[in-house]
């Protein structure tokens, strides 16, 4: 032991401990100087000059056609909003309540609020919390923002801002593709939620969690700040927003902001934008052409699967419901018979009739059941199963073939086909033919129609039956259990013109990553049954066909090569909406379809593809209640067919946005 | 007649007092997170807003810490002289391979994954050093030996770890491994002449360190302190905030879950590096002054159970780990006020999160063994 040492020791830790004490002091001294000498001045800056950090709505991406033709857009917006807590600061509740419903009384006369929105907004306000920016109107034009600007010195707690609004320059056009935003209520922001704790891969109740959790709640609360409600809009919501900024607003005492401090380091990035493979141009003319008919127009290239068109009609503008929809609209939207808010080509699923002809057509020949030369008599009625069905032709069509049987839709023909290929076999095939599954084209909705067999119907909640030998005869001519959206129809045309080689439909093109994994492939087919089959489906446009009249797209060779003189071949087909018996009068007379009540009239559908010798693109046209297909929905068909011809929208490659907004696979943004 | 030997009669004879003042800080650790979570008027509801998840985490953390501390406290001093040179070894070992296989974490290399385990072998280095040059001084003082050379080895066994931390780089690591060392060089006896020396030298040098020797975003922070408003935005930001919210706090605090300055997110790394401002704010001038004088009270305990032991070993032990005390409190306060430049230095015991509590646990179990020690002089035989 070292005895120099251990008689150091004490003085070492004395002057150890001085210096401790200086520390003290020092810190002491800087303490007393900060909460002593300057509290004043730091609670001054505390409470009246306040650098609050607001999230930034980040720019949402614009939704492209293939052309580069903006359908979904942000335009500049004036907004005021009302903050409760400095417009009504002191006194007791009602004092406060007082205050602002002054200050509201005030705004409104400024910005001829209605009374009613008035009422809204004074019931908002008064209820906390009272820090929080409550959204007064917004979509102003320039001389209402400067007035209120003008103004708002003396309107405490409102605030003249200007944002973005999506703005839809289309209006109906893509209202059930492209969907709409509005503002986000408590489901939308607790799906957002739950959205992005599983995307980053927290749990809601850890400190990141709840972190986040607030982050995203703060953000939709924003009174500049819209959620997709459906369509593309809800599907790529992720993509689309963006990455939130922040903003350091310089705040006074009465809240109003005095500057924005924007920074680099808080910067948001802008949304992804998304290129849809459509053609607006083809898209407003199929509209048109439906003029006053409620239905659906579908319409894919063949070459690369991109949808050309894809419309329901009749329907809204998408940007009434940007700043919220009055409830008086949109009840009435809501009980319209042509029923506007509902997207006919993806969610709607009607019995194809007889264009599943083509269907089982081909099922019949590549089992082997018919031969295409083997012929069945039509009478007007068959028998089979202890009853009859009926012909769509009570007079009957006398000796039929495949290729007359389909060229005159002769129901007598398919259900001889029918029944000798069973209905596995043609659910097999109607499967390959793209029907009975629910596309995932990246637009919220969208259902399967019913591909029937034995396991479906004895699995099915509400039947739990075997399978009728009488229901494969019904399935024969698409009515029955058969079922299908208009999409698909126009995935099957597809598959028909084009075989095995038409790629799976797309419907976005850029920007957002839409994975459908489980579409039934088409597959190879003997050798001559699609060829056969499509020399059906072109006797279907030729002379004595169902729709003779429309087989002709350029009858004066005016399109340019190499589609001029180009003809369309196709399949018609009416299905009934109503039982049988119901077209009949009091007396029991049969009554003419069109004489019918609308609701209860056949719907008209119509499948095509053109050119006929080397197909471009296929279309499924639905009318509801449209009576004929071969009379309505050909002419439509072949209109929408020789506008597509034209222009040749498919052979144009899909637009690319500028560089800046070039998203990656996964939809997340590229650093910018 | 009492068998000393007993577990039953070492607990008896803990430093009692100690362990009370630690409880007492990290308990007003707990209370300080509760409030950091929590709100009185939550922005977004106006409200009360109770959110005790960080106390509770930061609770069991502690309680945990708690046993391994009194693990460490029991076990005989002689076990840890042993395992000095070995730590200290090993340690070198890490931060080597930190150097060649770390991971980096945002921008600085200090982490070591070993299979489940992410280790900072930095942090181990703050125990080690001192463990290692009290064990070297005890066998030089054993040997009858106190020239300076023996000074200068010391120095060489605390400056090679310092360069391995410097280089991740972790400024304020380095420092405090560099101030243990350097406290315990001073304990063991080097003449007051050489450090005055070396002061005057550390001084003169500093200007060229600060213009040649610093990451220019360590200059920045540097400048920063002086002069937060010249970059009201980036850097100086956190720390105008900060004194915003200590400033606004005054003589007695705005009172338990009323900060203002928390709910509006404006300090940055408040529940951890900058939670002594939540105290300020919210417990005033006189809730920092009572939780400094705990602090105090706690480092001059740690010096009187360093001055009481009769092993050289036990008492520069001591000494080294309350040296590591007083950098840990001094700088991460003196930062937050505004007196020191900006570098991750959290309050332990109080700050929310994992590393710092381990080491000053750890640290305090030594003390506390020191203390059961006191009486063991601890001949060199039989150590490893």
């Amino acid at each position: 032991m070292n005895r120099d040492w251990k008689n150091l020791f004490p003085s070492r830790r004395m002057i150890f401990l001085g210096a401790g004490g200086v520390v003290l002091v020092g810190l002491t001294a800087r303490l007393a100087e900060l909460q002593l000498l300057r509290q004043a001045e730091f609670e001054t800056k505390a409470r009246e000059v306040r650098i609050k950090l607001e999230p930034a709505p980040p720019h949402r991406g614009t939704i492209y056609d293939r052309t580069g033709r903006e359908l979904a857009s942000s335009k500049r917006n004036f907004y005021v909003t009302l903050r409760p807590e400095v417009a009504g600061p002191i006194g007791d509740r009602q004092q406060k309540n007082k205050d602002i419903a002054d200050v509201i009384e005030r705004v409104g006369r400024l910005l001829r609020l209605t009374d009613a929105k008035k009422r809204t907004l004074l019931q908002d306000a008064t209820t906390p919390p009272a820090h929080r920016d409550i959204l007064v109107a917004d979509d102003l034009t320039w001389e209402e923002f400067a007035q209120v600007n003008v103004m708002a010195p003396e309107l405490a707690g409102i605030s003249a801002e200007v944002g973005e609004l999506r703005s839809y320059p289309l209006q109906s056009a893509f209202y059930h593709t492209v969907g709409y935003v509005a503002k986000a209520n408590e489901a939308d922001i607790q799906r957002m939620v739950e959205h992005e704790l599983t995307l980053a891969d927290e749990v809601a109740d850890s400190p990141e969690g709840k972190a986040r959790a607030g982050a995203v709640r703060r953000l939709y609360k924003h009174p500049a700040m819209r959620v997709g409600k459906q369509g593309i809009e809800s599907y790529g919501e992720q993509a689309l927003k963006g990455e939130p900024g922040k903003v350091r607003l310089l705040q006074n005492a009465t809240g109003r902001v005095i500057d924005r401090l924007p920074s680099e380091d808080l910067a948001g990035k802008p949304g992804v934008d998304v290129v849809m493979s459509v053609d607006a141009e083809l898209q407003n003319y199929a509209i048109q052409r439906f003029g006053n008919e409620a239905g659906s127009a579908v319409m894919i290239d063949v070459a690369t699967g991109e949808v050309m068109c894809m419309m329901s009609t009749p329907a809204p503008d998408p940007n009434l419901f940007v700043s919220g929809i009055a409830s008086g609209p949109y009840k009435a939207l809501r009980e319209d018979e042509r029923n506007p808010l509902y997207h006919k080509a993806y969610d709607g699923v009607y019995n194809p009739g007889s264009t599943f002809k083509i269907v089982v057509a081909a099922a019949a020949l590549e089992t082997g059941a018919m031969d295409p030369n083997e012929t069945v008599h039509c009478s007007g009625k068959a028998w089979y199963y202890n009853r009859f069905y009926n012909c769509w032709r009570p007079q009957g069509h006398g000796t039929m073939n495949l290729r007359s049987g389909l060229a005159n839709s002769c129901d007598c023909y398919f259900y001889r086909a029918a029944e000798k290929t069973g209905i596995e076999e043609i659910a097999k095939i109607a499967k390959r033919f793209g029907l009975g599954h629910r596309y995932e084209l990246g637009v919220t909705g969208g259902k399967s129609g019913v591909v029937p067999n034995n396991e479906w119907k004895l699995n099915h909640p509400r039947i739990k039956e075997r399978w009728y030998p009488g229901d494969t005869i019904s399935a024969g001519i698409g009515q029955g259990y058969v079922t299908a959206t208009p999409f698909e129809l126009a995935v099957m045309t597809a598959r028909a013109a084009g075989g095995a080689s038409v790629p799976n439909p797309r419907l976005i093109v850029g920007g957002l990553a839409v994975p459908d994994n489980d579409i039934t492939p088409m597959g190879e087919f003997k050798p001559g049954v699609l060829e056969l089959m499509r020399d059906g489906m072109m006797a279907v446009t030729a002379g004595g066909g169902t729709a003779a009249a429309s087989g002709s797209i350029d009858p004066n060779n005016e399109l340019p090569a190499p589609y001029t003189g180009a003809r369309m071949a196709g399949k018609s087909g009416s299905a009934q909406v109503i039982g049988l018996d119901k077209y009949r009068d009091s007396r029991g007379h049969a009554i003419s379809n069109d004489k019918l009540p609308w609701k209860l009239r056949d719907n008209a559908l119509f499948v095509a593809y053109a050119p006929t010798d080397k197909p471009r693109y296929a279309v499924a046209i639905l009318v509801e209640h449209g009576v004929s297909g071969s009379r309505v929905g050909a002419p439509i068909a072949r209109d929408l067919l020789a506008y597509a011809l034209r222009n040749d929208p498919g052979a144009k490659k899909p637009f690319v946005p500028k560089a800046r907004d070039v998203a990656s696979a996964d939809g997340a943004a590229q650093p910018t | 007649m009492i068998r000393k030997d007993t577990l039953l009669y070492k607990l008896t004879q803990l430093h009692w007092f100690l362990l009370l003042t630690i409880i007492a800080l990290a308990m007003f650790g707990t209370l300080v997170l509760f409030s950091a979570g929590s709100s009185a008027h939550d922005l977004e509801t106006g409200l009360l807003k109770i959110d005790a998840s960080m106390a509770i985490a930061h609770f069991w953390r502690f309680t945990l810490m708690t046993v391994v501390m009194l693990v460490v406290a029991l076990l005989p001093l002689r076990l840890w002289a042993s395992l000095a040179y070995p730590s200290y070894a090993i340690g070198l070992v890490l931060l080597l391979l930190v150097e060649v296989a770390g991971n980096i974490v945002n921008g600085s290399q200090r982490w070591l994954t070993i299979g489940p385990l992410t280790l900072q072998p930095s942090e181990l280095m703050k125990i080690a050093v001192p463990l290692a040059l009290a064990r070297y001084y005890h066998q030089m003082f054993a040997a009858g030996r106190s020239e300076l050379w023996i000074h200068l080895v010391a120095f060489i066994m605390v400056a090679i770890p310092v360069g391995f931390v410097l280089k991740q780089p972790d400024l304020g690591t380095s420092l405090m491994i560099l101030g243990t060392g350097c406290g315990v060089i001073f304990f063991a006896g080097i003449s007051l002449r050489v450090v005055a020396i070396l002061m005057l030298i550390v001084a003169l040098m500093a200007p060229v360190v600060y213009f040649f020797g610093l990451h220019d975003y360590q200059r920045d922070r540097i400048h920063t302190m002086w002069d937060p408003s010249a970059d009201p935005l980036g850097a100086g930001y956190q720390l105008q905030q900060g004194q915003i919210a200590i400033g606004s706090g005054g003589l007695a605090g705005k009172g338990f879950m009323e900060g203002a300055q928390k709910e509006l997110e404006y300090i940055p790394e408040q529940n951890t590096d900058f939670i002594f401002t939540i105290i300020a704010e919210e417990f005033g001038f006189v809730g920092a002054m009572v939780m400094l004088a705990a602090w105090a009270l706690a480092i001059v305990q740690g010096m009187i159970i360093a001055g009481s032991s009769r092993s050289s070993f036990g008492a520069l032990a001591a000494s080294g780990f309350v040296v590591t005390l007083m950098l840990y409190v001094g700088i991460n306060i003196g930062m937050v006020i505004g007196l020191l430049p900006v570098v991750g230095i959290p309050l332990p015991l109080i700050s929310y999160g994992g590393t710092a509590i381990v080491t000053v646990m750890i640290g305090f179990g030594l003390l506390m063994a020191v203390h059961l020690n006191r009486t063991n002089d601890m001949t060199l035989r039989g150590l490893l």
